[in-house]
């Protein structure tokens, strides 16, 4: 069965670069499935197989660290792994966020290689 | 603090990693949002530490051109898209900054973008710190990024 990624950015256009950048980063992806925020990220791995979820921190509604607590109660969807693509480098919400059990992160701006370098351990 | 460095060097590296293109701050010194010709405005606030925003004001066909830059897709016209495109510019310019007041101890949080367009707006800030506005040179003319910051706190 093919590998599916979630993207969860409130920004379309940042969802839209990063499905971009995994191509270019030669990542394969079957299935790119797209959240605005961590509550629509919640019910997407509600409903469909995730692998491996990019998600911004800083969102309306529930951000990236609300949905690293709300995954990690819930077992079915602890597991999977979480690498942050965000502006947030250095910060003490993205410290919240490796300690809430994020792989790694992504500042953006990014290139196609530090997607790569960064998700290849994962995919 | 150089602000003018922080926001030149960040808003580079945003063109040349994002959109593939070059961009130098302008000749002209001292330009102001006010007595500039500009179409759109994106801002992203700034609290904690230091309070203030962060602003890029351009004129209709930068917006179209760093917008279609960024998808791989040519606009004739503001739309969602357009919106979108600028208010993440913005943020990842904030968060540049950001990143550098991080380092020097002064952590600050990101509001969520927000986009004025039109033909006649005024965007004013109650802050009273610093105000550095920088003007950028493209090929298809000339936009501001403006940064206006008050520390709130010292220094760790």
């Amino acid at each position: 069965m093919g590998k599916s990624v979630l993207i969860v950015d409130d920004s379309s256009t940042m969802r839209k670069i990063v499905a971009r950048s995994l191509r270019q980063a030669g990542f394969d992806f079957e299935t790119i499935l797209e959240a605005a925020d961590g509550q629509e990220a919640l019910s997407v791995l509600d409903e469909s197989r995730v692998d491996i979820i990019l998600s911004d921190i800083n969102m309306p509604n529930m951000n990236g660290v609300e949905f690293l607590r709300e995954k990690a109660d819930n077992p079915a969807i602890a597991n999977i792994p979480v690498v942050m693509i965000t502006t947030e480098a250095g910060s003490d919400i993205l410290r919240e966020a490796l300690q809430l059990g994020a792989k790694g992160s992504i500042k953006k701006p990014f290139t196609p290689d530090q997607v790569q370098k960064t998700l290849g351990e994962y995919v | 603090m150089d602000y003018r460095k922080f926001i030149i060097d960040g808003t580079r590296e945003i063109f040349e990693t994002m959109l593939m293109a070059e961009v130098s701050p302008g000749q002209q010194k001292d330009v102001q949002p006010e007595e500039f010709e500009r179409d759109l405005t994106s801002m992203v606030g700034m609290a904690g530490a230091c309070r203030g925003m962060l602003a890029i004001h351009c004129p209709k066909p930068i917006a179209l051109a760093i917008t279609g830059a960024l998808l791989g897709i040519e606009l004739d016209d503001v739309c969602e898209d357009v919106f979108d495109a600028m208010g993440e510019m913005a943020n990842m310019i904030a968060g540049n900054v950001k990143a550098v007041l991080c380092n020097k101890g002064l952590d600050v949080s990101l509001s969520i973008p927000s986009v004025v367009s039109g033909p006649d707006f005024q965007v004013d800030s109650l802050v009273e710190g610093s105000r550095t506005v920088v003007a950028f040179d493209t090929q298809g003319g000339e936009f501001l990024v403006e940064l206006r910051l008050e520390e709130t706190a010292v220094a760790a």
